[in-house]
C-alpha cells in the first residue's frame, strides 16, 4: 500500500485537505431531500425555476404558467429545481476475510479510511451520514445525522472494529433495508467474498426500497493477480481448511474463477442499477475518490438518476 | 587409477549446487493468510513427503550425472590389469621420432634405411586409435616437427608422412632424449609411447654420453620407449676433404687441390674414380686403385684458373650407396693480381727476410701479377694502400691515429694485415691507438717483451694451437725435427681480445705466438715475436716461408672461400652501412631468402641462421648485385654409416629399460603387450549425459503429470458463480 494512508488516524488532516478539493465535485453530484448545498436533479416543488415543459394530463394545474399561455395560448408547466440534502448509510463489512493485506494495509484498514473519508465529504456538504458495521451480525449502528460531531463517533466505531470469521451480507442488507425509512444513499464497502446470489438479493432489496446503492468492492492486489511462486500454504481467514500448493500451477484456474466471479458481480450490479466500483487497495485513496466522483458526475445524466424517479 | 586432468576433479565441488538448490527449495514452503480460498483449486495439493521423495530422486540423478561428467572430464585411466572388465579402449599418445640424418639415405633404390623406417612408422600407425594424439619428429640438424599433437587421422597422417625427407645433416644423439621429453611433456594422453626409429650408427652410439643414457632412462618415467633399429651395411665411400694445397689463387695460375676419400666399409674398395669439376665442367679425373677398409686415400687435383672471380670447384666420386657425401665443394676467389707491401721498422732486416720468404717459390721468379715490396715505415703515408692486398707491419714503432683509421678501413674492405712485434715497437702507443674500442685493429693488447727460453737457455719450439687452421696445414707435412728447429728466445706478452684466437703458440707454455681475428671482410694476423732474427730463428727455418706464403694465400683469399657445413650460419659482412636493408641468399635449390642486415658491434652483417642444404649458396648484398658463391658440404662425420650390432645395442642400452624391437612382428607384439591402460572417459561422459537426459525427462514427466492433475481440478462451487438467478 502506498504511503498516502496514515496508519491510525482515519481523519488525517493531510488527507482531509486533499478531500476538501473533492467537495466541489461532490456538490455537483449527490442528491438529498433536505435543502443543502446540493442541487437536486429531481425537478420538483421548489422555488428555483428550472425550465418549462409542455403540459401533460395529470400535471398539477397550479404549476401551469399562465403568462406563457397568455402569450402563446399553449399550456406549459413550470418546473423548479430544488436544493436538496440526503441521508447516507455507510455499510462496512468487518468479517475476517477483510483483514487480508499483502502490503502494509489490509482491506479492512483501507475500507476504514474510505468510510471515514466519505463521511467527512458528506458531512462537509451538510448532509447526514450514518454507519453500520456488520459481519455475521450487526456489530454497530449509527443513524444518519448531519452534525459534524458524528464524525468522532464514526471514527470511534471504526477504531473499535474487531473482525469475526463469518459474513452474511444478504441478511445484513435486508435488515438495513428494513431500518431505513427514507430514500437514502447506501454505500456498501466489502470484499463480497460470499455467495453472489445472496449478495445480489440483498442489494436488490435495497434498490426496491428506492435507495441509491453504491458498492465499493475492496480487493487486495494479490487477490486480483495471484502472483505467488514456489510452494505456499494458504490459511483460510474464515475457518476454511489450509491448502499447501504450488500457486503457479493453479494460477490460471484461480484467475479464471475470479474473473468469472467479478464479471457476474458487475453484470448483476449493472442489471440492478447498483453503482459498482472495484477498489484495489494499492490505489491511493484520493485518486480513487476523485475518479469515482468524476464517474458519478458523468453518470448523473444516465439511467441511474432516472431509476430513482 | 590416475587422472589426466586431476584438477578437473575440483569440479566435483559443483555437486554442492544441486544440493544447495534442493535444501533451499525444501525450506521454501511459505505461509500466508488468504481470504479468497474459494477460488483455489484444492486438487493441486502438494504433500510434503511426495515432494521429498520426488526431489530426492531428481537430486540423486542430478548429482550422479554431475559426478560422472566431472569424473569423465578428469580423464581417469585404469592401468591395472584387473580393471579390464571396465568399458574402455587401450589408447595412447604416440611420439614417433624418425632419424632423418643423411646416413638414413644409405642403401639406394627401394631398400634405403629411411624407406624401411617409414614402413615401421606405418606399422606403428596401424595401432594408433583415431583421435589419439600423435607427434612425428624428423631428427637431425635443427629437428623438424612434422606433426605435433595431431588427433590421429589415418589418411591425413599418411599424407603428412609423404613429406618426410632425409636432411643432409648429422644426428646429435645426445640431444634426442631431451627433445623427446619436451614433446612428451607437450602431449596429453592417458599413456604415452615413444618410438625412436634410427639406423643406430655405431659412431654416435658408442660415443653417446652418460647424460644421454640418464635422460633416456628418465623418459621411461613419462612413456613407454621403443627403439626400432633399421640397421644397414656399413659399406660407404665419402669425399671427406677438398683443400687447396699449393698455388696462389690468381688468374693464369694452376692451383693444386687435394681430395680425400675415406672408405668407411669393412672391405677394401678397388678402383675409385675421383672427378674434379670447375663450374660444372670436368677438368681433372684421378683414380685410386684401392682404398683399404677404414682408410683414407688422397688424390691431387690440378685446377687451372683462366678467369678472375669466384670459381666453384667440386670433387666427386660415383657409384656409392650413400650419394650425399660423394661430393665435396669449395669456392676459389681468383684474383687478377696479388700485391704484398711490407712496412719495415727494423731498418731493413725484417723486410728482406719477409720478401725472401714470400718469393721463395717453385718457379723461383717474380711475375707481374705477384708483387712483393718492402718500404721503410716512415714512408708509409705516401703509399697507395688501395692496390695492396696484404700489408705486413714488421717492427714498426708506432702509427698515427689517422693511419689506424686508414688501416682499419683497408682490412674491413677484405684485405689482410700481418703484424710482427720487434724491439722497436712502442707497445703503449700501439695499445692506445689499435687495441681499444669495440673493434680493435689488432687481435691482442701488447705487453712487455718476456724471455721465453727454457731453463737450459734454449728457445722454445712452436706448437700449433689450431692444427686444422689452413695456415697450419702445410706445417703438418714438415718432418718433426725440421718443425722443432724453430726456437723462440723472446716474445711479447700479449693479452688477446675476446674475438681473437691463437693459431700458433709456444710449446709447453701455451703463450700465443700467432693470433688471428677478423675485421669486417678481412683478417688480421698478429705475431707476438719478431720477423727478424733477434728474438727467434724462425726466419732461418723452412717454417717461415711456408707460414708466410700460406698466410698471404689465406689473407688474399676472399670471404666464403672456406666451405661451410650444412647447418652452419652464413654471414655476409659489409664495410659500411648498406643501402639495401636486406641481403639475398640463393639456396642450391634456387630458392631466394632475404635476410635483414643488422648492426653488430659497429659492423653490418647479414646472417642466414641455418644453411639447410648441401651445395653452392649464392650471397648477394642486394637483389641486383653480383653473387658470391659459398660452398656448403655435408658433415663427413655422419658418413660413417656402420650400425651397432644387436648385441652391442643391448649392451649399450643396458639398464635403460627400453624395448628394442628388431622386426615388424616384434614391434606389433610389443605394442600390444604394453598398451594395457584403459581410458573410459568417453563412456563416462556419455553415461553422464544420458543421466542428465533421464533427469530432465523425468522432471518433465512429473511436471506434465501435475499439470494434467490440475486440469482435472474440481469445478468452482456453484455458490461462487451462480449469479444468474440474482
Amino acid at each position: 500500500m502506498s504511503q498516502h494512508l496514515p496508519n491510525l488516524n482515519y481523519l488525517d488532516p493531510e488527507l482531509l485537505q486533499k478531500l476538501g478539493d473533492l467537495e466541489l465535485i461532490a456538490r455537483e453530484v449527490v442528491e438529498g431531500l433536505r435543502a443543502g448545498s446540493h442541487r437536486s436533479p429531481l425537478k420538483g416543488f421548489s422555488t428555483e425555476f428550472a425550465h418549462h415543459r409542455q403540459y401533460a394530463p395529470g400535471d398539477a394545474i397550479r404549476d401551469l404558467d399562465w403568462r406563457v399561455y397568455g402569450r402563446t395560448e399553449r399550456y406549459y408547466t413550470k418546473l423548479y429545481e430544488a436544493e436538496t440534502n440526503f441521508d447516507c448509510h455507510l455499510l462496512m463489512d468487518a468479517s475476517s476475510s477483510m483483514t487480508y493485506g499483502s502490503g502494509k494495509v489490509s482491506k479492512l484498514e483501507y475500507s476504514k479510511y474510505l468510510a471515514a473519508a466519505l463521511s467527512y465529504l458528506i458531512l462537509n456538504q451538510r448532509d447526514s451520514v450514518g454507519l453500520s458495521v456488520f459481519d455475521s451480525e450487526m456489530r454497530a449502528h449509527l443513524p444518519p445525522r448531519s452534525a459534524m460531531s458524528i464524525i468522532l463517533q464514526i471514527e470511534k466505531i471504526l477504531k473499535e472494529i474487531t473482525p469475526t470469521p463469518k459474513t452474511s451480507i444478504a441478511k445484513q442488507l435486508n435488515d438495513i433495508a428494513l431500518q431505513i425509512k427514507r430514500r437514502s444513499f447506501v454505500i456498501l464497502i466489502s470484499d463480497l467474498f460470499s455467495d453472489v446470489g445472496d449478495i445480489m438479493r440483498g442489494l436488490q432489496r435495497l434498490r426496491y426500497g428506492g435507495h441509491n446503492v453504491i458498492v465499493f468492492h475492496t480487493l487486495d492486489p494479490h487477490e486480483l493477480k495471484f502472483p505467488f511462486k514456489g510452494t505456499w500454504q494458504f490459511d483460510g481467514l474464515e475457518g476454511e481448511e489450509e491448502l499447501i500448493t504450488q500457486p503457479e500451477r493453479i494460477r490460471e484456474d484461480y484467475l479464471t474463477n475470479l474473473n468469472a466471479y467479478l464479471e457476474q458481480l458487475q453484470s448483476g450490479c449493472i442489471g440492478s442499477g447498483v453503482d459498482y466500483t472495484l477498489v484495489e487497495t494499492s490505489r491511493p485513496l484520493d485518486s480513487l475518490l476523485s475518479e469515482f466522483l468524476e464517474t458519478r458526475s458523468l453518470n448523473m445524466m444516465g439511467p441511474s438518476v432516472g431509476a430513482r424517479s | 587409477m590416475s587422472f589426466l586432468n586431476p584438477w578437473m576433479l575440483l569440479g566435483g565441488l559443483g555437486i554442492a549446487l544441486p544440493i544447495l538448490a534442493h535444501l533451499l527449495n525444501r525450506h521454501e514452503v511459505r505461509r500466508t493468510d488468504w481470504a479468497a480460498m474459494h477460488f483455489l483449486n484444492r486438487n493441486v495439493r502438494v504433500r510434503s513427503r511426495q515432494i521429498r521423495l520426488r526431489d530426492l530422486l531428481l537430486l540423486c540423478l542430478r548429482c550422479l550425472a554431475l559426478l560422472l561428467l566431472v569424473f569423465a572430464l578428469a580423464r581417469p585411466i585404469w592401468k591395472n590389469e584387473d580393471s579390464s572388465w571396465l568399458p574402455g579402449e587401450p589408447r595412447a599418445g604416440v611420439v614417433i621420432a624418425l632419424d632423418a640424418s643423411f646416413s638414413m639415405e644409405h642403401g639406394g633404390g627401394d631398400s634405403r634405411r629411411f624407406d624401411r623406417a617409414l614402413e615401421q612408422v606405418n606399422v606403428i600407425s596401424e595401432k594408433i586409435q583415431p583421435g589419439d594424439p600423435v607427434t612425428l619428429i624428423l631428427l637431425g640438424g635443427e629437428d623438424k616437427v612434422l606433426i605435433r599433437n595431431m588427433a590421429f587421422d589415418r589418411d591425413r597422417f599418411r599424407d603428412l608422412l609423404q613429406s618426410a625427407k632425409v636432411a643432409p645433416v648429422g644426428l646429435d644423439l645426445d640431444r634426442v632424449p631431451k627433445r623427446l621429453k619436451e614433446l612428451l611433456d607437450d602431449m596429453e594422453a592417458p599413456k604415452k609411447e615413444v618410438y625412436f626409429i634410427t639406423d643406430v650408427q655405431a659412431r654416435d652410439w658408442r660415443r653417446s654420453s652418460a647424460r644421454f643414457h640418464e635422460t633416456l632412462a628418465e623418459l621411461r618415467n613419462d612413456a613407454e620407449v621403443f627403439l626400432v633399429p633399421v640397421p644397414g651395411a656399413p659399406a660407404n665411400l665419402a669425399v671427406t676433404e677438398l683443400n687447396l694445397v699449393s698455388g696462389v689463387l690468381r688468374k693464369g695460375t694452376i692451383a693444386r687441390y687435394q681430395a680425400t676419400v675415406h672408405n668407411y666399409g669393412e672391405v677394401p674398395v678397388l678402383d675409385v674414380a675421383v672427378q674434379c669439376r670447375v663450374e660444372g665442367v670436368q677438368i681433372d679425373s684421378k683414380r685410386i686403385p684401392v682404398i683399404a677398409a677404414g682408410a683414407s686415400e688422397t688424390v691431387s687435383l690440378f685446377v687451372p684458373f683462366h678467369n678472375a672471380g669466384s670459381t666453384r670447384i667440386t670433387a666427386e666420386i660415383t657409384g656409392d650407396l650413400l650419394p650425399s657425401d660423394n661430393v665435396r665443394r669449395v669456392v676459389a676467389v681468383v684474383r687478377d693480381r696479388v700485391s704484398v707491401l711490407c712496412v719495415d721498422g727494423s731498418g731493413g732486416a725484417a723486410g728482406r727476410l719477409i720478401m725472401a720468404s714470400l718469393l721463395a717459390r717453385g718457379d723461383g721468379a717474380k711475375d707481374e701479377d705477384y708483387v712483393v715490396r718492402s718500404v721503410p715505415w716512415l714512408t708509409l703515408p705516401a703509399e697507395p694502400l688501395e692496390e695492396v692486398d696484404v700489408l705486413i707491419f714488421a717492427d714498426v714503432p708506432e702509427v698515427t691515429p689517422e693511419q689506424v683509421v686508414q688501416l682499419s678501413r683497408h682490412v674491413r674492405n677484405g684485405n689482410g694485415l700481418v703484424w710482427f712485434a720487434g724491439p722497436n715497437v712502442k707497445a703503449a702507443a700501439w695499445n692506445e691507438r689499435t687495441a681499444s674500442g669495440s673493434n680493435p685493429l689488432l687481435p691482442a693488447k701488447l705487453g712487455a717483451p718476456v724471455d721465453s727460453r727454457t731453463s737450459e737457455g734454449a728457445g722454445r719450439p712452436l706448437d700449433p694451437a689450431m692444427p686444422d687452421h689452413s695456415v697450419c696445414l702445410p706445417l703438418q707435412s714438415l718432418p718433426e725435427d725440421l718443425f722443432s728447429e724453430t726456437r723462440f728466445l723472446t716474445r711479447l706478452n700479449v693479452e688477446p681480445s675476446s674475438s681473437s684466437f691463437p693459431i700458433l703458440s709456444l710449446a709447453g707454455s701455451n703463450a700465443p705466438i700467432l693470433l688471428e681475428h677478423s675485421l669486417g671482410r678481412g683478417h688480421v694476423f698478429q705475431f707476438a715475436t719478431s720477423a727478424e732474427t733477434s728474438w727467434n730463428n724462425m726466419a732461418l727455418t723452412p717454417v717461415f716461408p711456408m707460414l708466410m706464403q700460406q698466410i698471404v694465400n689465406y689473407l688474399a683469399g676472399r670471404e666464403f672461400e672456406q666451405p661451410r657445413l650444412v647447418g652452419d650460419s652464413l654471414s655476409l659482412s659489409y664495410v659500411e652501412q648498406p643501402d639495401a636493408s636486406d641481403a639475398v641468399f640463393d639456396t642450391p635449390s634456387n630458392e631466394s631468402i632475404a635476410v635483414p642486415v643488422r648492426e653488430h658491434r659497429d659492423q653490418f652483417v647479414a646472417m642466414l641462421e641455418n644453411s639447410g642444404e648441401a651445395g653452392f649458396y649464392v650471397a648477394r648484398v642486394s637483389v641486383q648485385a653480383p653473387g658470391m658463391p659459398i660452398a656448403v658440404n655435408v658433415d663427413p662425420r655422419e658418413s660413417d654409416v656402420t650400425s651397432l650390432s644387436a648385441s652391442d645395442l643391448n649392451e649399450n642400452l643396458e639398464g635403460a629399460d627400453i624395448t628394442v624391437v628388431a622386426s615388424e612382428s616384434e614391434l606389433v607384439a610389443a605394442i600390444d603387450a604394453s598398451r594395457t591402460g584403459r581410458s573410459s572417459w568417453r563412456y563416462l561422459l556419455i553415461t553422464g549425459f544420458i543421466l542428465l537426459l533421464l533427469e530432465s525427462l523425468f522432471a518433465e514427466f512429473l511436471r506434465k503429470r501435475k499439470r494434467s492433475r490440475s486440469k482435472q481440478a474440481e469445478p468452482i462451487p456453484d455458490n461462487l458463480t451462480g449469479v444468474q438467478d440474482a
